[in-house]
């Protein structure tokens, strides 16, 4: 028609839209422009002994608007005028523009917080959509920071909106999370979370934290009241081990569950606001103050029917003494005051220290995120391409049809959990959940035949046929070909048994691109 | 999880959390008591092996829904879980 191509069109939509989005904002600038000058002019014409006399000049503490839109929680016992006043004069950072971050989000800016921050690097991807509820189909690939401050200005466009489109690293989390009274963790990484703690105890920002996956979720304010209350690394000292993390996405997470968690944190947030977060800033200045203990607050969105949702509340401690942040002489406070002096060098860290400011975060939590393992030797992997035409040679075999059918060739076991073979498998795989596997490992010490676990296909154990493991992307299948190798499944080194490189990962971008891969 | 049944006599509950019950498939169970907390995790791990490194080691532990500290087996500064107790292994969860 117009003789534009799909993508053109796609990419004259996006422009448009970001440009629409613009005006936008211009629009909601001037706007209040207009309204302050107004203001300003009013009471030029009138002076300032007449305005005392005048009933219909401005004399509230609130804008006209903002009795409008806050009436519900105005009139709410323990908010008011004065709680009122406290959101307006409050700042927020939001660090994690997800599942958590949105939801929480859409809360505080409803709210009326004067000043909501957001730091995320990422962008919106489609399957972020089903929980990340600011974010919207038409702002997929736009900046996750960005679309949430367009979704928050859209619900209420008076308070103060900032997005920090850039990952949050030692390097840049003072100077962002300094300017903020108070910060809430919504980010999905065990090394980001003891990050941000950190940094909330160096800056002395009380912290609003939760986290969800599958259907658990957990919350706690850290640092609250400053300096008193426990730290994330008095609670989970250590992280948990590098095998055993999960992200939403290898995991997977329920939208509502996610969701749940998010709004307890605005919850959260806006009580500690109300009752006066500024307030309470000075470490030793609130010894009256006693908030509740610090709690941990548990969720389990429930299963099955007979398993409904269920909330629980344990007690926490107040700070460890032994604590690597926060203790009164920790560790990380040595370094901190040592690089606040200027005298940052190797000598003032106690214990051989490397003398920066802030521990390897990600070594700590057991490497690179999306590390690949390499726990096989180059020969006991094959390709996608490789598998490929062992699989064709395989079924070539059986279409002519003879006798030996009974009797695989080899074997390919998938060990992938259950709902990802159900989505989309390589013809003739076996599935074997990998948390199966794991689970069954303790009865399988033993060498002899009888002992070996019941997961097992029937015949694999006494068959010679080689044995090709393939999972997500090549991590547990190593794991497996070893616990195999251990049981004696290789008959000392006459079997073959080994691992597909970069697992269904790899199959689809070599072999079979239409194949789902999540 | 809010309808855990009492523990049979001469039990205490264990319940288990997100990773925790990952690994076990299994929300709560009843365990002998008295049992001494410091020797609970090698319990666990005689019941399910490698819950130790994969799990507990990381998790908060509470007794009656306060924070404990597991201290190590032998050092002398234990705490014994009672009949009737209710003992929970929190892991942390991360992502969001």
């Amino acid at each position: 028609m117009s003789g534009l191509t799909t993508n053109d069109l796609r990419r004259r939509i996006a422009c448009a839209e970001v440009e629409l989005q613009n005006l936008r904002i211009l629009l909601t600038q001037a706007e209040a422009g207009e309204r302050e000058k107004q203001l300003n002019e009013e009471q030029h014409a009138h002076g300032d002994e007449k305005l005392t006399q005048n009933d219909s000049a401005w004399k509230w503490p609130l804008r006209v608007e903002e009795y409008e839109r806050y009436a519900r929680q105005l009139i709410l016992p323990g908010v008011g005028v004065q709680g009122q006043l406290r959101l307006k004069a409050a700042s927020v950072l939001i660090v994690g523009a997800g599942g958590l971050g949105c939801p929480a989000a859409a809360y505080l800016a409803g709210a009326g917080v004067g000043h909501i921050g957001v730091v995320d690097g990422d962008v919106v991807e489609a399957s972020n959509l089903h929980r990340q509820i600011s974010h919207t189909t038409d702002r997929v690939g736009h900046f996750k920071a960005e679309s949430l401050v367009v979704f928050m200005r859209q619900l209420n466009p008076l308070p103060r909106y900032s997005a920090h489109t850039e990952l949050l690293v030692p390097g840049n989390a003072t100077a962002l999370i300094g300017n903020y009274d108070l910060i809430l963790d919504c980010t999905d990484h065990p090394s980001v979370r003891y990050l941000v703690s950190d940094a909330c105890v160096r800056a002395g920002k009380p912290l609003v934290s939760a986290a969800a996956l599958r259907t658990d979720g957990q919350l706690a304010v850290l640092n609250w009241p400053i300096g008193k209350g426990p730290c994330y690394r008095c609670v989970f000292p250590r992280p948990p081990p590098p095998l055993s993390q999960m992200s939403c996405a290898e995991g997977g997470v329920l939208g509502p569950a996610v969701g749940v968690m998010g709004v307890l944190q605005a919850l959260e947030a806006i009580r500690i606001i109300v009752a006066g977060v500024q307030a309470n800033t000075n470490e030793d200045a609130h010894d009256d103050f006693a908030p509740q203990a610090p709690t941990l607050l548990l969720f389990s969105a429930g299963g099955a029917a007979l398993k409904p949702p269920s909330f629980r509340s344990v007690r926490l401690r107040g700070r460890r003494p032994d604590c690597f942040a926060c203790a009164v002489n920790a560790p990380l406070r040595r370094m901190w005051s040592a690089e606040d002096t200027g005298s940052s060098n190797k000598n003032v860290v106690a214990g051989g220290e490397t003398g920066v400011a802030w521990p390897d975060y990600v070594q700590f939590c057991g490497g690179d995120f999306d590390r690949n393992i390499s726990e096989l030797q180059p020969d006991e992997r094959i390709s996608a391409t490789e598998l490929k035409r062992l699989l064709q040679e395989e079924y070539s075999r059986k279409s002519e049809g003879t006798t030996a059918t009974d009797t695989p060739r080899l074997w390919l076991l998938d060990v992938r959990e259950k709902e990802l073979f159900d989505m989309g498998a390589i013809n003739g795989a076996v599935n074997i959940p990998f948390s199966r596997i794991q689970r069954c490992q303790k009865k399988t010490q033993s060498k002899e035949l009888d002992a070996l676990p019941d997961w097992l296909p029937e015949g694999m154990r006494t068959d010679m046929a080689p044995i090709y493991l393939v999972c997500r992307i090549g991590n547990d299948s190593q794991v497996v070909t070893r616990q195999l190798k251990e049981l004696g499944l290789d008959k000392e080194g006459k079997r073959f048994i080994g691992d597909v490189k970069g697992g269904i990962r790899a199959w689809k971008s070599d072999i079979d691109s239409t194949i789902p891969f999540l | 999880m809010a309808s855990v049944p009492k523990p049979p006599k001469g039990h205490f509950n264990l319940l288990y959390f997100a990773g925790a019950t990952s690994f076990t498939h299994k929300d709560y169970e009843p365990l002998p008591a008295p049992l001494s907390l410091a020797k609970l995790f090698a319990e666990l791990e005689a019941r399910y092996t490698g819950i130790r490194a994969a799990v507990l080691d990381t998790s908060l532990v509470t007794i009656n829904l306060d924070y404990v500290d597991v201290p190590a087996d032998g050092s002398g500064h234990d705490v014994v879980i009672q009949e009737g107790d209710e003992v929970a292994i929190i892991p942390p969860v991360s992502s969001g």
